[in-house]
């Protein structure tokens, strides 16, 4: 064999035998003849017409791990060097088709079903009903308005991350010690400080900053009573986890500012407030676009400390998005209808993020 | 009780306290079928010091018992297992327990129970633990997915719809109806509860139901509360209105009235509103209350339940009535963290605020806590006529049957093995022995007296209880056991949906936003209809006549 052509990229150059091609490509389409047929029976036998007694899908699941493992050998078979460099990535691709793309459309089947666990009449295909219901229903709007709520304060939290990590980043005494301390609010899980905060140093009577509260002068100190304070104080305590999450990142993007450019800016008489609206912030909104996007994420799917806390009270005023899907599908088995809730949940993240994201590029894109 | 004892009781305005006091009142118990004569009582004085002995475990006052003393309880009561199944029987089988974790007690109880019964049988078990919160979905789940993972559950009677009206459970062989002497439960226990189609299913281990505790030194002469304690609910909001800027006279702070539960819990705290409802709602001569038998058609937007939301919302619009951030308690919080911590004077719950309130380490009012059945209502309402009558007595009394208690159940994943069916039974049967039920009667394990021996004061004097305190504790539930008003739970496939969404709706009607108690009654009827026509609307009123046995 000569080698010729690509010699950077190609190691060999397969003279690949018509035989073998045909062979390889008998191997992929045989394997997916064998899925598709399999997944026929299945469903024939799911929906009755056909009585073979399978209890579970379990055949289709090992007929499409043949069908993977074919793919793969096929790849190297059809296409010789080419097709090993497939089979690099090719099952990584095909575990995500798995384990995403299946239950996407299983749980989207499930979204157009009246399936109540209680019911002894099990799943029945209902088309548009449950959007029908969303659209009526008060309790999802509400908490998607409180959504809005909660992600405008992430600007206050993001302000106060990038004022620790300023300090943290300052030539202070024990630097080190503050900045592992002030990570361990984010180490700790949110349904431990949902107790340890929420249940416990909150509690009105006997909590220790109940008891500060009544100190500082409030007679009756009560952090859920009202629709805007325990609003306020759930952003508080999920803002106490997560702030940590921004302001490590930041710091991350601060240190790596080279100093010259504030040395610089100093020698050219910049002020401390110059040099940082002046400087170090413009070079910081890359950082700065990519935490508030993780932390969107993150508040997004806010729910364990609401549940935990005050199950998504007074009223309605701290539920979540996630919260009361929760509860309709937990405690109500409601679970075609809380499915289709979680469905149109994940476009409407999806768009919101993908708008959000191009707004990103184009704040952060250098200007010329 | 009988219902003509009870109510000439009533007329002459004796208190039950006065009625057990007194000579009739020993002559009345006598006539009470059993509770403290019959037969099944015998058994109980014949292996009386293997009773005396574990009531000494860790003997009350000496704080919370530990997983040694479950042990321990567990080895000394392994008796009637012994004379059923030989040693190292099991060995090689293996059992899946499916409980709960409340407070630390349930199955952590039954781990230490069982321990010396794998010891003893040879056989292992694996735990599933559960937050209260968690267990029906769970349940629901498994069983919607085919998906039913444990051989023995720890259940309540109101999912017996649920699974063995699917054929999920394991018919109870009669050796097991012997050795946890069936026979012994309170009348309200015994069948058509446990039972399906005729044929037993469930080990009670637990009695429900929910009696009124309050804090004696609230009440009585020149007290805050006033003279004598609240019986009815009318009595009870302006009690807890008059209160308002008053001192706990244990604590030194803010004295407060009834403790409501406004936050939700899981579909459990409906139950608490119900306290208040029953005693509206449940006319003595109509079984139903919560639907309308014939067409499910809900009644919680009646004029009684609207009352009873009224009351709530009462004492809401009255600043001071309830502690601080009480509409962010839900019903572990105003038992465990408010009044057994000393915070509110008056509380409805399960009978383990009883036990807890002597032995658990976080109480603070063991001395001073009374107890009685439900209040009642001056006027209870007729759905028939749809009119507001008087009752017979002058109040209308119906002690809330509320989750009619935990069993222990036996799946039907065991069927088909009979030495792991045997087990399984065994492990069960154990667990509802009617020795080691008086101990869980008596210390904290999140159960509540449930068999007719397990009302002999005696034992609980000789334990260490006061016998005051255990008359009054254990009275209050054997009246409301007894009671022929009772308000009883209906066991419908999706309970808990109906009360899950009333809690979401109830939570809006207590923070304003609708209009009126009337208001939040119709949106909770609205979502009731709902789940109904969901669940299938046939299928739910021939379950629910059923339950009510019509």
């Amino acid at each position: 064999m000569i080698p010729e052509g690509d010699l950077l990229h190609v190691v060999t150059r397969d003279a690949i035998s018509p035989a073998r091609r045909a062979a390889g490509r008998l191997l992929i389409w045989g394997s997916f003849a064998l899925l598709v047929g399999v997944a026929l029976v299945q469903a024939l036998n799911a929906a009755g017409r056909l009585d073979l007694g399978l209890a579970n899908w379990r055949p289709t699941l090992y007929a499409y791990a043949v069908w993977a493992t074919c793919l793969c050998i096929g790849q190297v078979v059809l296409k010789g060097e080419q097709g090993k460099r497939l089979v690099f990535v090719l099952p990584a691709a095909l575990f995500t088709v798995a384990m995403v793309i299946f239950p996407l459309i299983f749980g989207l089947t499930i979204a157009f079903t009246d399936w109540n666990l209680a019911s002894l009449s099990g799943r029945k295909f209902n088309g548009w009903d449950n959007v029908r219901q969303m659209w009526a229903d008060p309790f999802y709007w509400n908490a998607l308005g409180n959504m809005v709520w909660y992600l405008l304060a992430i600007a206050v939290e993001y302000a106060i991350a990038f004022g620790l990590a300023l300090l943290l980043n300052a030539e202070i005494r024990a630097r080190r010690f503050f900045r592992v301390a002030f990570l361990l609010p984010l180490m700790l899980s949110p349904v431990a400080v949902s107790w340890m905060i929420g249940k416990s140093m909150l509690e009105a009577r006997f909590g220790p900053l109940a008891r500060l509260a009544r100190w500082l002068g409030w007679e009756n100190p009560s952090f859920f009573g009202s629709p805007e304070i325990a609003r306020l104080t759930i952003m508080v305590m999920d803002a106490w986890t997560f702030i940590p999450l921004m302001m490590i990142m930041l710091l991350a993007g601060l240190q790596a500012i080279p100093k010259e450019l504030t040395e610089a800016a100093r020698v050219d008489g910049a002020g401390p407030w110059q040099s940082f609206w002046q400087v170090t912030f413009p070079l910081m909104l890359p950082v700065s676009v990519t935490a508030i996007l993780i932390r969107i994420i993150f508040k997004l799917k806010l729910a364990d400390i609401v549940i935990n806390v005050t199950a998504g009270g007074p009223g309605g005023a701290t539920d979540t998005v996630t919260s009361f899907i929760f509860r309709e599908y937990r405690d109500r088995s409601n679970v075609g209808y809380g499915t289709l809730l979680a469905m149109v949940y994940l476009v409407l993240i999806v768009i919101f993020m993908t708008v959000l994201m191009k707004l990103a590029d184009r704040w952060t894109r250098p200007r010329t | 009780m009988k219902v003509e004892l009870y109510e000439i009781a009533m007329r002459r305005g004796l208190s039950r306290r006065r009625l057990l006091q007194t000579a009739a009142g020993a002559g009345a118990a006598a006539a009470m079928g059993g509770v403290f004569t019959g037969a099944s009582v015998r058994p109980a004085w014949a292996q009386g010091n293997l009773r005396a002995e574990i009531l000494k475990i860790p003997g009350v006052g000496m704080g919370s018992p530990t997983d040694a003393d479950w042990q321990k309880v567990g080895e000394m009561c392994l008796g009637p297992t012994k004379e059923r199944v030989a040693a190292g029987e099991f060995a090689g089988v293996e059992l899946t327990f499916m409980g709960l974790n409340n407070q630390n007690l349930h199955n952590f109880l039954f781990r230490g129970f069982l321990k010396p019964w794998e010891a003893y049988t040879g056989a292992k078990i694996n735990w599933i633990d559960l937050a209260q919160a968690d267990y029906n979905a769970r349940l629901q789940q498994s069983i919607a997915t085919g998906t039913v993972d444990f051989d023995i559950i720890e259940m309540g009677a109101p999912f017996e719809g649920d699974t063995a009206g699917r054929g999920l459970l394991d018919e109870m062989p009669d050796w097991v109806k012997d050795q946890i002497e069936a026979d012994d439960l309170v009348g309200y226990l015994q069948p058509p509860v446990g039972t399906w189609d005729g044929k037993s299913y469930r080990i009670t281990i637990d009695g429900d139901c929910h009696t009124f505790a309050y804090r004696k030194d609230y009440f009585g002469p020149g007290a805050i509360g006033g003279e004598t304690v609240p019986t009815t609910w009318e009595e009870v909001n302006a009690v807890s209105k008059a209160l308002v800027g008053k001192t706990d006279p244990l604590t030194g702070l803010a004295a407060h009235g009834f403790l409501d539960p406004l936050k939700g819990w899981g579909g459990f705290g409906f139950y608490f509103l119900e306290d208040r409802a029953a005693a509206y709602a449940k006319h003595p001569d109509d079984p139903a209350w919560l639907f309308d038998p014939e067409t499910m058609k809900p009644r919680v937007n009646n004029p009684a339940w609207v009352q009873a939301i009224q009351d709530v919302m009462d004492l809401i619009a009255t600043p001071g009535a309830y502690p601080a951030d009480q509409i962010n308690a839900d019903p572990g919080t105003t038992a465990f963290s408010q009044f057994l911590a000393g915070t509110g004077s008056m509380l409805t719950w399960w009978g383990d605020v009883g036990s807890n309130a002597r032995t658990s380490d976080s109480s603070v009012v063991g001395d001073v806590v009374g107890f009685s059945i439900n209040p009642g209502a001056t006027r209870v309402y007729n759905s028939r006529t749809g009119e507001w009558e008087t009752p017979a007595g002058g109040v209308n009394f119906a002690p809330n049957m509320a989750y009619i208690g935990w069993g222990i159940y036996v799946t039907a994943r065991v069927s088909g093995d009979e030495k792991k069916r045997k087990a399984a039974w065994s492990a069960a049967a154990h667990l509802g022995g009617k020795d080691i039920s008086l101990w869980m009667s008596a210390y904290p394990s999140g159960f509540q007296p449930y068999r007719n021996s397990h009302f002999i004061y005696e034992e609980w004097e000789a334990a260490g209880y006061d016998r005051e305190f255990v008359e009054d504790y254990l009275g209050s539930n054997l009246d409301s056991y007894n009671h022929p008003n009772a308000a009883i739970e209906p066991r419908i496939p999706g309970i808990f949906q109906y009360y899950s969404i009333a809690e979401d709706e109830l939570a809006k009607g207590y923070a304003g936003q609708y209009a009126s108690a009337q208001e939040t009654a119709d949106a909770i009827a609205a979502a009731w209809e709902r789940i109904t026509d969901q669940i299938g609307r046939e299928s739910q009123i021939a379950l629910y006549k059923a339950s009510l046995g019509m």
